[in-house]
């Protein structure tokens, strides 16, 4: 099974420092749920290895990326993910290109392929990064706030996109995020930071027995309107 | 009139062309260097914007007056000189475009892409595909600057017959001695020369589009 680990993860970025021990992925998905600032992003850069770090970390070669902001060429939709899907998988120019247009499609952009990326909208850049990222067919896949600007109405679907594919392939999933739903959706184990630190592992089946201030919010926030 | 646009092209390309190759790395370096001398150099380069050609003209030529420090090398007067010079009038110009150009894009692409699996080299190509349309209109106000001014060309040319006389010496000449048809020949023809060297820009810049 793929997966990814990290032991005695130690990154320092400016004045910021986190520390983490004991990190596990697999296709059962780890959620990395804190407050602003905590250092999710940081962890998600630290295990891609693309922020210089300290530490033991373990992961598939083939990896992909969503972040929340996404980046995007200066091209079309469907020429971002084709020129990704070419460079990562060395794929022909037409298979890319076929690849690229399908996986579009599966995230609701298929009207949007001919577009200047760079004219979408936040929204709608998410779907691409996330299309993106499916293309390239990794067996670890890296979500940082995948939907924090994606339609509400097309989260489930989005999840459910995801979702499947970790089952057909086995890929390990790490998902940074501020939704619940997230979690619950894609995810069997989450770890809590706070200030650079884990403060709390647990199920996502027993989040609501987890004893952190953060998680209790988020499920106070998901009770809405009790 | 034909040597004397020829000379007009040839100088200013090589110009452009060795304060491209000078300003676009140190423009890179700029961008994504650590050091703090970052900042100095680009407060030189914003600083050299407002360089009169004419004073750097005069400095040139003092530098390789015969009984200057550069004397020995025997170029004033020679379109080495007024390359030189050029150099030195167009390389602020095109440093601080490149800058410009090199900080608009998303900084974040370059770890994305990597994020995704894309290699180094691809990387590096996309990048560059990225911020070349910005570059490509560095070069070419920095070709515009130095084909147009007259101070540094006069200063360490000095308008010599069929040796440095340049487009733009060769109007003030003509001006001064009341052929102004043979001026507005000169100058149509610098024109000419802008609207090609602007068409292929274009081209170029559509192409990465």
């Amino acid at each position: 099974m793929n997966g990814v680990a990290a032991d005695a993860l130690d990154v320092r970025r400016g004045a910021f420092r986190l520390r983490v021990d004991g990190f596990g992925a697999d296709a059962r998905g780890t959620a990395v749920l804190g407050p602003n600032g905590a250092g999710k992003t940081t962890l998600l850069l630290a295990l891609q290895g693309l922020i210089p770090s300290h530490g033991a970390i373990r992961r598939p070669a083939r990896c992909a990326a969503a972040f929340a902001r996404p980046a995007v060429l200066r091209a079309s939709a469907l020429a971002n993910v084709a020129v990704v899907v070419r460079a990562a998988r060395g794929a022909t120019a037409a298979a890319a290109e076929e690849r690229a247009r399908s996986a579009l499609a599966e995230v609701g952009l298929a009207a949007f392929a001919g577009a200047d990326a760079r004219t979408l909208s936040t929204g709608q850049r998410q779907r691409l990064a996330l299309a993106r990222a499916l293309a390239v067919e990794p067996d670890a896949l890296f979500l940082d706030e995948p939907f924090a600007n994606v339609d509400a109405d097309a989260r489930p679907a989005l999840r459910a996109l995801i979702g499947a594919y970790v089952r057909r392939s086995g890929c390990a999933l790490v998902v940074a995020t501020s939704f619940l739903a997230d979690a619950v959706a894609l995810c069997e184990r989450c770890v809590v930071l706070h200030d650079g630190a884990v403060a709390a592992r647990c199920d996502v089946a027993a989040l609501a027995s987890c004893d952190d201030r953060y998680v209790a919010a988020l499920l106070e926030e998901a009770r809405f309107p009790a | 009139m034909l040597a004397i646009a020829a000379l007009s092209v040839a100088v200013t390309s090589a110009a452009t062309a060795i304060a491209a190759i000078l300003a676009i790395p140190a423009a890179l370096w700029i961008v994504h260097g650590r050091s703090t001398a970052r900042a100095a150099l680009l407060a030189l380069f914003t600083a050299g914007l407002g360089l009169p050609p004419v004073a750097v003209g005069l400095a040139v030529a003092f530098a390789f007056w015969r009984s200057g420090p550069f004397g020995a090398f025997d170029l004033l007067y020679t379109p080495g000189a007024m390359m030189l010079a050029q150099v030195i009038v167009v390389l602020p110009l095109i440093g601080t475009l490149a800058v410009v150009s090199l900080r608009g894009g998303d900084p974040t692409l370059a770890q994305q892409l990597a994020g995704l699996g894309v290699p180094r080299r691809a990387r590096l190509a996309l990048l560059a595909r990225e911020v070349a349309p910005g570059l490509v209109a560095a070069i070419l106000a920095g070709f515009g600057r130095g084909i147009a001014e007259v101070g540094a060309a006069q200063m360490t040319g000095g308008n010599i017959e069929g040796q440095t006389r340049v487009l733009t010496t060769a109007t003030m000449l003509a001006v001064g001695k009341g052929e102004f048809g043979e001026a507005f020949g000169y100058v149509a023809v610098l024109l000419g020369i802008m609207i090609v060297v602007a068409g292929v820009a274009l081209t170029l810049q559509r192409r990465w589009a």
